[in-house]
């Protein structure tokens, strides 16, 4: 029994079809990122996986229960951390924690065990009597990443957890996530963020309601037929000016100071003959998952 | 079980957190009702001081000039001298006095034979309170200087001059005593209805109600958690009205405790009720306050018999009044305090709070779902 | 030098005891692409308030395209566009309507409004979505949108506060595509961002830490600073268990994750290629190790990381 299932899911929203047709599973100990652009349907996946929509078909199941169902011990299970602010801003870093604390039913001990250990990870020990709404960006989300903690659910379910967040922070949500699911926790994130879907152990690409590509993020990339090369030489403004509306290629963005391109397959040559007049040559490099979005969206 | 009342429990705290949090709802459940009470007790006075009042004296006696200083010495009219009969209408159609007594010829006359002797009063009729209060006091008046001539004269018999009934149970016809029990069910509309659509309906705009559902915590738990803290607050509310109005106004207190425990704890249900009700159907703080202002706060304050006799009301809007839970919960506050009433008298006002809150609690139980879409 | 556009001058700002900004200086030319980076909190959004004349400074000063923030913040004002963190757009209009309104407020009228309107929306690449309902638009769209609202105007400067949060590749792509044309027409760009890689779009990128302004360069010499040494990234599987201990390693001068990769940095001349793979192999697979050019992230996690660690310790 995988630790969370979606079968064939469908949600409809009056003309709108938000998803579908779905199918995913998420085994404890896995991280599995859905990836995609804004309006894809993630957030509407993640509200049916918690219960808070009902699929117009389909099925999703935590720990094998459906989330809506009479008695289902899924909520006990499962932590939720929104794409948007819902904690209570007027209340204290421990009071909001206290309060969940509560609502999930945790004895003192090991309340107070989980608490500190998820305020040390976190840096926010020393900011406990700071109200939720007095954070920085960084700081709340790491709150509301504790919140959701508490109670050790077997799946955890994290919509953009770092938008809007500074790399620092960032990668200090990556670790305290990592150390979770390598107790076990089965993980869905939602991330607009290509290099942190890398870091998934699988990752599904969301667009228009539907999954177009899944797997391994190596694996993903190793398939992709498109070619990305880096720009060496020749000055970047003027190699965007020769690149720009190229049917090769798909899309052009900096890499320190270069250029870097991914290129429909077979088109390099072309490309290389464009740019040679500016004294640039062009050097492949491994595709990563920025490329990859941008090839199979483009598609 | 035990994990329920826990959750129960922090979620109350929680609410209490919030309100403490907030000066605004501290304010509007237990500084405005003070505030309410201290504008209308003193201020705001349906009662009727210094009126200019103008006389036209036809008779030129010695009585008519003694009513004339009576009158005028009253404290409850100025006398703005006396005038001829041509500018009587002018003065009153220009609104410079409230009335006009008028002294027909052979006033004098009538008294010391003991005949009937009238007095003609011009009223300004535009002020409906005003005018009302003018004629009872002068006609109130005019049953004391019978007296005091008749007995001069000891002529005996009956007075002379036409009295009227005054009210029994308010015999000084104080505002402040007449309005109390309507200034507690505005309070408690405010704080059972409007603080409530706001804080649920708070919790659906910015998302947190939606982390809740994700969690265990079940339907019933979010609206108990939610509303016994204003059940509480709803209740010291209340208490502190009737303090106030018993301490500084000698509002008295005649009736049976029971009745008005049961009365004010239903219509605080019923209320809260409400307030879950349109938090449930709106989900969106502003459009929760016009509503709660409109189903809760106008009635109270327009339809329950707070300032407006239901009585005088056109035979639609009494009809209207039925399904206003205010009005009988004033007409039931008015009944303890005042009338002493017990269980026995105000059974049908209980019954219909009773079916008020069934109604509430069910209406929103229903339409109270665990989904955000 | 040519002539400043902004200018601050010992900017400060405190809220009681707190202090936000703390003796802020630096200047941006006319047709520049400035960067203002930093952690949540660091006092970012603070300093492009005060630039914007929507804060009165506690303390210094600043020129923004000619007139002076405290004096005359409504000069400024009508001289910049501003595109906010949280939208600034009413999504009950349709985004016709949402131009209109904010030509309105900047005085256009009429004819006058209406080219306006056109113009933008041409520049933006807009038009398919004119009559769409504002809350209806994906994310990307509608950054695009508030940037037309905020240029509808002409503004010689515009200040853009983390315009791209949230928002998918492709359609950021596109919104910096918006951003260097608006440049090369010489409109000064001011923007925050926390994606690094739209940073090397920056001719030079401020640093803010805990409100003062630690670094101020071009990406180039930023990364000259801060990042001396070589680094080697690290390709293949489960590569992060290996991370504290490639840490400890001698000549190491930072390890970090960099998506599904691990960048480590080494004192020039202590590079060790071969241990590094070793190292990692005990619990993962290596599939390749190169050599990679220091990027803006390496320089932002060098100078913020660096004071974070010091604050907890």
């Amino acid at each position: 029994m995988s630790a969370l299932e979606i079968e064939d899911l469908h949600r409809n929203f009056k003309d709108v079809e938000a998803v579908r047709g779905v199918s995913l599973a998420v085994e404890p100990g896995e991280l599995y990122g859905l990836v995609g652009p804004d309006g894809g349907g993630k957030t509407t996946t993640i509200a049916c996986l918690a219960g808070l929509m009902k699929p117009t078909s389909g099925a999703v199941r935590i720990m094998g229960e459906g989330p809506m169902a009479r008695g289902s011990q899924a909520r006990e299970r499962l932590g939720l951390m929104p794409q948007e602010y819902a904690l209570y801003g007027d209340l204290t870093i421990a009071e909001n924690l206290w309060f969940f604390g509560q609502l999930f039913g945790l004895p003192r001990k090991v309340f107070e065990e989980r608490r500190a250990r998820l305020l040390s990870i976190t840096r926010l020990a020393r900011f406990t009597d700071r109200r939720a709404d007095a954070l920085s960006g960084g700081m709340y989300k790491k709150l509301a990443l504790s919140c959701a903690l508490l109670h050790r659910p077997d799946v955890l379910l994290l919509d953009e957890p770092t938008n809007g967040v500074d790399p620092v922070s960032r990668r200090e949500l990556w670790s305290l996530i990592y150390d979770f699911v390598s107790e076990g926790m089965a993980v869905l994130l939602c991330t607009p963020y290509m290099d942190e879907a890398a870091r998934c152990h699988r990752v599904g690409l969301m667009h228009e309601g539907r999954v177009i590509a899944e797997g391994a993020p190596g694996d993903l990339t190793d398939a992709l037929e498109h070619e990305v090369a880096e720009v060496v030489g020749g000055d970047r403004e003027a190699l965007h000016a020769v690149l720009e509306g190229r049917e090769e290629i798909i899309a052009a963005s900096p890499a320190g100071e270069r250029l870097r391109i991914v290129i429909t397959p077979g088109g390099s040559g072309a490309i290389a003959e464009a740019i040679s007049p500016l004294g640039a040559t062009l050097r492949q490099v491994p595709p990563d998952f920025e490329d990859l979005f941008l090839a199979r969206v483009a598609a | 079980m035990r994990r329920s009342l826990k959750r129960i429990w922090a979620l109350s705290a929680k609410e209490v957190r919030h309100v403490l949090r907030d000066p605004r709802s501290l304010y509007l459940a237990l500084g405005m009702p003070v505030v309410l009470l201290l504008l209308f007790g003193y201020g705001v006075s349906f009662d009727l001081e210094n009126m200019p009042i103008a006389f036209v004296d036809l008779d030129q006696s010695a009585s008519s000039r003694e009513m004339r200083q009576r009158i005028g010495a009253s404290g409850d009219f100025v006398d703005t001298g006396v005038i001829g009969i041509e500018e009587a209408e002018t003065r009153l159609i220009a609104g410079q006095v409230i009335a006009v007594v008028v002294f027909e010829r052979g006033f004098e006359r009538h008294l010391r034979r003991g005949e009937l002797a009238t007095v003609q009063l011009l009223v300004d009729g535009s002020d409906n309170n005003g005018a009302a209060q003018t004629r009872a006091k002068i006609e109130a008046m005019g049953r004391v200087f019978g007296f005091a001539l008749a007995a001069g004269d000891a002529a005996g018999g009956a007075p002379p001059i036409e009295t009227r009934t005054w009210t029994r149970f308010n015999p000084e016809g104080r505002s402040a005593v007449f309005l109390v029990p309507g200034i507690a069910a505005y309070v408690l509309a405010i704080v059972a209805v409007l603080l409530t659509a706001l804080t649920i309906a708070r919790e659906w705009e910015n998302g947190s109600m939606a982390q809740l559902f994700a969690t265990p915590v079940g339907r019933l738990e979010i609206v108990l958690g939610k509303l016994l803290p204003y059940l509480a607050l709803g209740t010291l509310a209340v208490l502190l009205v009737l303090a106030v109005g018993m301490w500084v106004f000698n509002v008295p207190f005649r009736g049976s405790p029971l009745a008005l425990a049961l009365l004010s704890f239903l219509f605080i249900s019923g209320m809260l009720g409400q307030g879950l009700f349109i938090s449930v159907l709106t989900r969106n703080q502003m459009v929760a306050t016009q509503v709660a202002t409109l189903s809760s706060m106008l009635p109270s304050m327009l339809l329950s018999g707070f300032v407006f006799p239901i009585e005088n009301m056109p035979m639609v809007l009494q009809k209207v009044t039925l399904v206003i839970p205010a009005r009988y919960y004033v007409e039931g506050l008015r009944g303890v305090l005042l009338r002493g009433n017990g269980m026995e008298q105000l059974w049908p006002q209980i019954l219909a709070l009773a079916a008020f809150t069934v109604v509430m609690v069910t209406l929103s139980t229903a339409r109270f779902r665990r989904t955000i879409a | 030098m040519t002539d400043p556009i902004i200018e601050a001058r010992e900017l400060r700002k405190t809220f009681g005891d707190f202090v936000a900004v703390n003796d802020v200086a630096f200047h941006v030319e006319k047709g520049e692409i400035f960067g203002y980076l930093g952690a949540n909190g660091a006092g970012k959004s603070t300093t492009i308030r005060m630039l914007c004349g929507l804060m009165q400074p506690s303390g210094g000063a600043a020129n923004v395209a000619g007139f002076d923030v405290g004096r005359d913040p409504m000069k400024v004002k009508s001289s910049i566009g501003y595109m906010s963190q949280k939208f600034s757009l009413y999504r009950d209009l349709i985004a016709e309507h949402n131009l209109e309104f904010f030509a309105g407020i900047y005085g256009l009228r009429g004819k006058a409004l209406r080219r306006a309107i056109d113009r933008v929306v041409e520049h933006t690449g807009f038009g398919p979505h004119r009559n769409a309902l504002t809350g209806d638009l994906p994310g990307g769209i509608r950054q695009r949108l508030a940037l037309a609202c905020s240029l509808v105007h002409e503004p010689k400067i515009i200040f853009l506060d983390e315009p791209t949060a949230g928002v998918d590749p492709a359609s950021r792509r596109d919104f910096w595509r918006l951003i260097r044309e608006l440049a090369a027409s010489g409109t000064t760009v001011f923007v925050t961002t926390h994606y690094m890689d739209e940073a090397e779009y920056c001719a030079r990128v401020g640093l803010m830490v805990d409100g003062k302004l630690v670094a101020l360069d071009t990406p180039r010499e930023l990364k000259r600073a801060y990042v001396p040494g070589v680094t080697l990234a690290v390709s293949g599987r489960d590569l992060h268990t290996g991370l504290e201990a490639a840490q400890e390693l001698p000549g190491v001068i930072a390890a970090e994750p960099f998506g599904a990769r691990v960048h480590v940095r080494f004192e020039k001349g202590s590079e060790d290629e071969a241990r590094l793979r070793a190292l990692f192999e005990a619990d993962g697979r290596v599939d390749r190790i190169e050599n990679v050019e220091a990027s803006l992230e390496d320089v932002f996690l060098a100078v913020v990381g660096e004071s974070a660690k010091e604050k907890a310790a």
